[in-house]
């Protein structure tokens, strides 16, 4: 068992711990310490550089922002740091808005990271520009070790190599109150034709039967996405590359959508993963599809671990199976010198054990979900008060999430062209033309294609 | 001539639905942010608090680096203020007095600088930057911000000079003032809202400044506000009351400025005017 460091300070570098600050002495004059830090300088620099250069010093990006994720990573760096001495990780969190642009730049500059996290859209991006090595072998050997979720390492399997070493899965669930449905004489909606009678019999006082986004923005991307895959139309591309977007299961998903749509409210044309959430929270919509509810609905609504339900997505007349979109957010090595790669694959190894993963998974608890059957199992992941509060619920959606799919990363079949299609968040658009400019789904979806096609030209 | 009843409610009914307008989302936030989280989210919003925190502005100032990302705000925003009113006041006054060749075009094509959105440059500027050393650090987004408020600051001042008698000038010059004397005891005094307007205008732009900010910096600890502020918010999930108080919180240097420093300088303007 590791001990973990608490009080850890994020902004920790190794020349801190190398020349050290004396504290707790008599106040100096501002000369004298100018003089002693010119001196301390001369006589310390040649030494610190030469112990710093008996240690591997790695750069972690991540876009894990909000102060707690930012410690709960520090955390796990300081027990990582602490258990190898000849590596120093430090954290540099960043914005998923900007790293699209900021990573390629940075790496441009020579200024990148050594490691970076990753969703499946953003690997392409930098493996077009030559920063990738296949971790291939890596991730085989992590995968006897730990057995990766098949769906997980798939994001990241093409063009004869893996890009990226799958850390965890985040996939979209359907989330009620148990209460509610039982107060309406509702079953858990198997179909979509439930689905929709559900809506309907839950949409009144004020209420909200469901609240679905219409933004366009990525949320929405995600929302329309698992409709697709529970109504016949997973795939977005043919074999050969060619856009097969426009085909009559997508356009009776895209039809559904908007017909659901009408039951949420007005200004879901501008939501984005907050605004769902407190609209649940709030009890203004009965139902929302979300990543999580669980952070938010214990904080800051009721926090009654029994009522709150939990379900997967229902699918088409027809179908068979619940499916749903899900986020393998993996880690990529950009590091090339070889006792850099080397430090990183330790420290992914690291992170990956069932000792150290559940309490890197636990920083947001509720949110991401283990891609390992043994992290699954995991008593670090397991003992965390909030998971064991609602253990049902998490166990519901990491069962959700081993039948997720990705729009662009199916079928091991995977297209530079999607991270264009993706960051211009077209697959939203194309609702948006339905819903705002009260296009036919027919018309939507054609001119989605072509969107598409205009996009993968560029 | 005196206005009739029926006129002055009209003009007060205007005034209200206007001060509303602008004042009724400081009031939704200011609110907010001492609201108990499940006040935030209710169903019925309240106008009125029915509940009274102080756990957002505790949780933003104790468990995030909110102080850090404020602190350099100001260090940036106050330095871009004081560098660009720095240039600006020669340069105006330059373009404004001066005779040298080019001048018109110069003065024309300086606003040339706005025909470019600042993603344009973003891509470039972090190359040159990374060559010189200053990526990561915060004289870069000085320079920044003070290369994108010049223009205009120019070209405020520049009006603002033009608008002093002529005669004023040509006193100080018979009295035998040279030029920086001229700029410093007798300029600089009677454009004062000028400056005041230009610092104003400045600090704003370099206080809320975003693009550069995300790019250029790559560090937590040199993090600017609103590009720090966005990544404490969080994407998937939102911590409204943290929202709420950051955002509070960051307009309070804002507001001090227009409430005294843009008071002081016009009323030095008027104290000068007197004699």
């Amino acid at each position: 068992m590791q001990s973990w460091l608490r009080d850890s300070d994020p902004g920790i570098r190794i020349s801190d711990n190398v020349i050290g600050v004396p504290t707790g002495k008599r106040e100096p004059t501002m000369r004298t310490l100018l003089k002693a830090a010119l001196a301390g300088a001369t006589l310390m620099t040649p030494a610190s550089a030469a112990l710093a250069q008996d240690k591997v010093e790695l750069t972690l990006w991540h876009m894990e922002q909000p102060p707690h994720r930012v410690q709960r990573v520090q955390e796990v760096i300081d027990a990582f740091n602490a258990a190898n001495p000849d590596i120093v990780v430090k954290q540099e969190p960043q914005n998923w808005g900007e790293v699209y642009a900021k990573a390629p730049a940075a790496i441009a500059a020579g200024q990148g990271p050594d490691l970076l996290f990753a969703i499946p859209d953003f690997t392409p991006i930098l493996k077009d520009i030559g920063a990738l090595n296949s971790v291939e072998d890596f991730v085989k050997e992590l995968d006897a070790k730990h057995d990766f979720v098949d769906s997980a390492v798939e994001a990241y399997s093409y063009d004869g190599g893996v890009w990226a070493v799958p850390l965890y899965n985040m996939a979209m669930n359907l989330w009620y109150r148990k209460s509610v449905f039982q107060e309406a004489g509702i079953e858990v909606p198997e179909t979509w034709e439930e689905w929709k009678a559900a809506a309907e019999a839950l949409s009144k006082d004020g209420v909200y039967g469901i609240g679905l986004p219409a933004n366009k923005q990525l949320y929405t991307d995600q929302t329309v996405y698992s409709f697709m895959v529970n109504g016949g139309a997973t795939e977005i591309y043919n074999e050969d590359g060619s856009l097969r977007f426009d085909n009559p299961e997508t356009v009776a998903s895209y039809r559904f959508y908007a017909d659901m749509h009408k039951m949420s409210p007005a200004d879901s044309t501008s939501w984005t993963w907050g605004e769902a959430e407190a609209c649940f929270s709030s009890r203004s919509c009965a139902m929302v599809l979300q990543f999580t509810v669980i952070a938010t609905y214990d904080t800051q609504a009721e926090g009654d671990a029994a009522d709150l339900g939990v379900a997967a997505i229902p699918h088409a007349e027809g179908q068979e199976g619940h499916n749903t979109i899900s986020y393998a957010n993996a880690v990529m090595i950009l590091a090339k010198d070889e006792a850099k790669r080397e430090a990183a694959e330790k420290f992914i190894s690291f992170l990956l054990e069932p000792e150290n993963y559940g309490r890197f998974l636990n920083m947001e608890p509720g949110l991401f979900m283990p891609v390992t059957a043994d992290g699954a199992k995991a008593e670090s992941f397991w003992s965390d008060p909030m998971v064991q509060k609602y253990k049902s619920q998490i166990e519901t959606v990491i069962q959700n999430a081993a039948n997720g799919r990705l729009f662009g990363f199916t079928s091991g079949r995977t297209f530079p062209s999607i991270a264009a299609i993706s960051a211009q968040n077209i697959i939203a658009e194309t609702l948006q033309n339905m819903v705002v400019n009260g296009q036919s789904a027919e018309e939507a979806v054609a001119a989605g294609q072509a969107r598409m096609e205009e996009v993968s030209k560029q | 001539m005196s206005r009739g009843l029926g006129w002055n409610v009209v003009l007060a009914a205007c005034l209200l639905f206007f001060a509303a307008l602008i004042g009724l989302p400081f009031w939704w936030v200011l609110t907010g942010s001492i609201k108990i989280p499940q006040e935030i989210i209710a169903r019925m919003p309240t106008m009125i608090p029915h509940s009274f925190t102080l756990q957002h502005y505790q949780k933003l100032f104790s468990a995030s680096d909110y102080p850090v990302y404020l602190i350099n705000s100001l260090i940036v925003a106050t330095a871009s203020t004081v560098l660009t009113l720095l240039l600006a006041l020669p340069a105006a006054y330059a373009f404004f007095r001066l005779r040298f060749p080019g001048r018109a075009i110069a003065y024309r094509t300086i606003l040339l600088a706005y025909a470019f959105p600042s993603i344009v440059v973003l891509i470039p500027l972090f190359g040159l930057f990374a060559k010189v050393g200053l990526v990561d650090r915060l004289p870069a987004l000085i320079l920044v911000n003070t290369a994108f408020a010049l223009p205009f600051a120019i070209w405020m001042l520049r009006s603002f000079l033009a608008g002093i008698p002529k005669e004023i000038e040509e006193a100080a010059v018979m009295d035998g003032a040279p030029t920086l004397t001229l700029l410093r005891h007798i300029m600089i005094p009677l454009i004062a809202p000028g400056i005041a307007s230009v610092g104003i205008y400045a600090f704003i732009t370099a206080w809320t400044e975003y693009v550069f900010a995300s790019v250029l910096i790559l560090s937590d600890a040199k993090r600017t506000l609103p590009v720090g502020f966005s990544g404490i918010i969080g994407q998937y999930q939102i911590d409204w009351g943290l929202l709420l108080a950051g955002a509070s919180v960051a307009i309070i240097p804002v507001v001090t400025l227009f409430a005294f420093v843009g008071r002081g300088f016009v009323s030095g303007l008027t104290e000068g005017a007197v004699k």
